[in-house]
């Protein structure tokens, strides 16, 4: 089946303040700017600022799983928020099929409240989705079906264990149904099992046609077994692109520590692919 | 390693609504349309906002009605005791204070909550996106609802002080829509300034505060203390405020030139602040890291 670019990033950028005071003071003359002259381009770098992602280049293909891995601080995050639409791009452009539908989990419980039930949480959360209540009441089966939580799910959330929690948010999040469903991070917590059918359940998902994931993620395991290509990010510039997930993962290992010499990045790729791998 | 093609054939791309929207002004029917698509969430997060506070207390909704009513306690003990010189009210004293509170409590509680929209809610915004004007409806619509129940009560007392009212007193709702767009206006504008210029904010709260002595809540209109009374005359609220009261409590019509005025005003400051919110909410994301 021929593959259908779903999200084309193109020469991206997005600029951040490193300066607290300089950034809000930057902030508001953007303010200014965008109430009184907003066909004004943006201005280039002002003091303070700094490329928290530089001409970043990527495409998401329908029926993969992309993961992105990068060090803490490498623009993971900032990448798939502007991808969401929640920060404005500072340049470049991001295109996708027209009514591509997203959903975007950055932290599993964010919006959940903790005096609610669990079943209350899924119509706040399924709102928030921006579902209806129809939508909504259609999927509460599938979502109890797929959380596992039985009567738990009647109990206040706050109540709930970290992996508990997991398990409803993502089962919401699924419920969603979207075309392109960005993870960031957030399958790190609940237990192996759940984990794993996750997992599995990401790989059905994407054999649907039309759909795919983009998966940030710093652990090797998860990526090895899910991803289908994987784009590397260094301090905000994708530095690699591989389909040989593993050939890939090696290079972000050794571009990791490539401040050691070559015989100790030999040994620290050992030591991480013999606790990994 | 086998390189992902850089440029793939994008016949099949069209500009992503995000990034068309990201970086351009949303559009006023966009605006109806996510309110109306997002309807379920407004009423979530209103119920979320009223019964989360409640559901660890023992009185739950009683505390709406047992605060207005020890307020007004406070100025009747006052004003027995001979404290206060409130001037020339048409109604007895009690139930003007009772009455003017509430009123003014309608606008500044409503500047207050949607001046913290953006501080309450970013972070959530940054995890979850979903179209902030839901939360400016989610704001109102709280506000409403909890001005509406200590509301009954507010008539009963007046009821008892001797206040009686008439046809008149059933266009007081519609008479509050002016104070309602003008408190939620002044919030909006100050909303993105809390994260961006904090002292302008901390400014805007304070002068709020100080309003409330220069505006007859407290004492009558008429009352006259020299300088006091120009600004009292000057201020907007003193109509937007005074015309409803009087339009209850008499089912008569305070300044309603000045008030017709004001009440323009209101609802053309009301879109402009609701525009500048719009255009400026998407650079406060940004800003949030920071804070």
């Amino acid at each position: 089946m021929e593959k259908q670019p779903l999200i084309q990033v193109s020469g991206l950028h997005k600029k951040f303040s490193s300066d607290l005071r300089r950034g809000l003071l930057h902030g508001a003359q953007d303010m200014w700017r965008d109430i009184v002259s907003p066909s004004r381009k943006n201005p280039g770098l002002r003091k303070g600022e700094f490329y928290s992602l530089r001409d970043i280049n990527m495409t998401l293909y329908s029926g993969e799983i992309l993961a992105i891995v990068g060090v803490n601080g490498s623009g993971k995050t900032t990448l798939m928020r502007l991808i969401s639409g929640i920060y404005n791009l500072d340049g470049g452009t991001i295109t996708s099929l027209p009514g591509l539908k997203l959903t975007a989990i950055f932290a599993l419980s964010a919006g959940m409240q903790p005096l609610f039930t669990g079943r209350e949480n899924i119509y706040i959360k399924g709102s928030m989705y921006g579902m209806t209540l129809p939508e909504i009441e259609a999927k509460v089966p599938f979502i109890e079906s797929f959380s596992e939580l039985g009567d738990r799910l009647d109990r206040p959330f706050g109540n709930y264990s970290s992996g508990m929690k997991a398990r409803l948010a993502y089962s919401i999040a699924m419920a969603t149904n979207p075309d392109v469903f960005i993870i960031d991070e957030s399958l790190a917590v609940g237990d192996s099992a759940f984990k794993a059918k996750c997992m599995d359940n990401l790989r059905e998902f994407v054999n649907e046609p039309g759909k795919g994931v983009i998966f940030i993620t710093n652990h090797i395991r998860k990526i090895l077994k899910v991803a289908d290509r994987l784009l590397v990010l260094d301090k905000g510039s994708v530095i690699h692109e591989a389909e040989d997930v593993g050939a890939g993962l090696e290079f972000y290992i050794n571009n990791c520590n490539k401040h050691l010499g070559a015989e100790m990045q030999k040994n620290k790729l050992a030591v991480i692919k013999s606790y990994e791998l | 390693m086998t390189n992902t093609p850089k440029s793939p054939d994008s016949h099949l791309l069209s500009p992503l609504h995000l990034s068309e929207q990201q970086n351009t002004r949303v559009s006023v029917s966009k605006t109806f349309q996510d309110l109306r698509s997002y309807s379920l969430l407004v009423r979530q997060l209103s119920r979320v906002e009223i019964r989360a506070e409640f559901r660890r207390s023992l009185l739950g909704l009683g505390w709406m009605v047992l605060v207005p009513l020890v307020a007004v306690l406070v100025w009747v003990l006052l004003n027995q005791a001979g404290i206060l010189n409130p001037g020339d009210t048409e109604v007895p004293y009690p139930a003007y204070v009772l009455l003017s509170t509430s009123v003014w409590g309608f606008f500044a509680e409503i500047y207050r909550a949607c001046s913290r929209i953006q501080e309450k809610y970013g972070r959530l915004l940054l995890m979850t996106p979903f179209p902030i004007i839901t939360l400016v409806a989610q704001a109102v619509v709280v506000h409403l609802i909890r001005f509406a129940i200590p509301l009954f009560l507010n008539v009963a007392v007046l009821w008892l002080f001797g206040v009686r009212f008439g046809l008149a007193a059933l266009l007081f709702p519609f008479a509050l829509i002016p104070l309602l767009l003008l408190g939620t206006g002044i919030g909006l504008l100050v909303s993105p300034l809390r994260i961006v210029v904090a002292d302008i904010s901390r400014m805007a709260d304070e002068g709020i505060r100080l309003l409330m002595y220069l505006t007859p809540i407290l004492y009558s209109p008429k009352l006259e203390i020299g300088i006091l009374s120009d600004l009292v005359a000057m201020n907007p609220l003193t109509y937007l405020i005074g015309f409803p009261r009087d339009l209850l409590t008499n089912g008569t019509f305070f300044a309603p030139f000045y008030f017709g005025f004001f009440a323009v005003l209101s609802i053309v400051f009301f879109l402009i602040a609701f525009r500048i919110f719009q255009i400026t909410e998407p650079r406060i994301r940004e800003r949030l890291i920071a804070n």
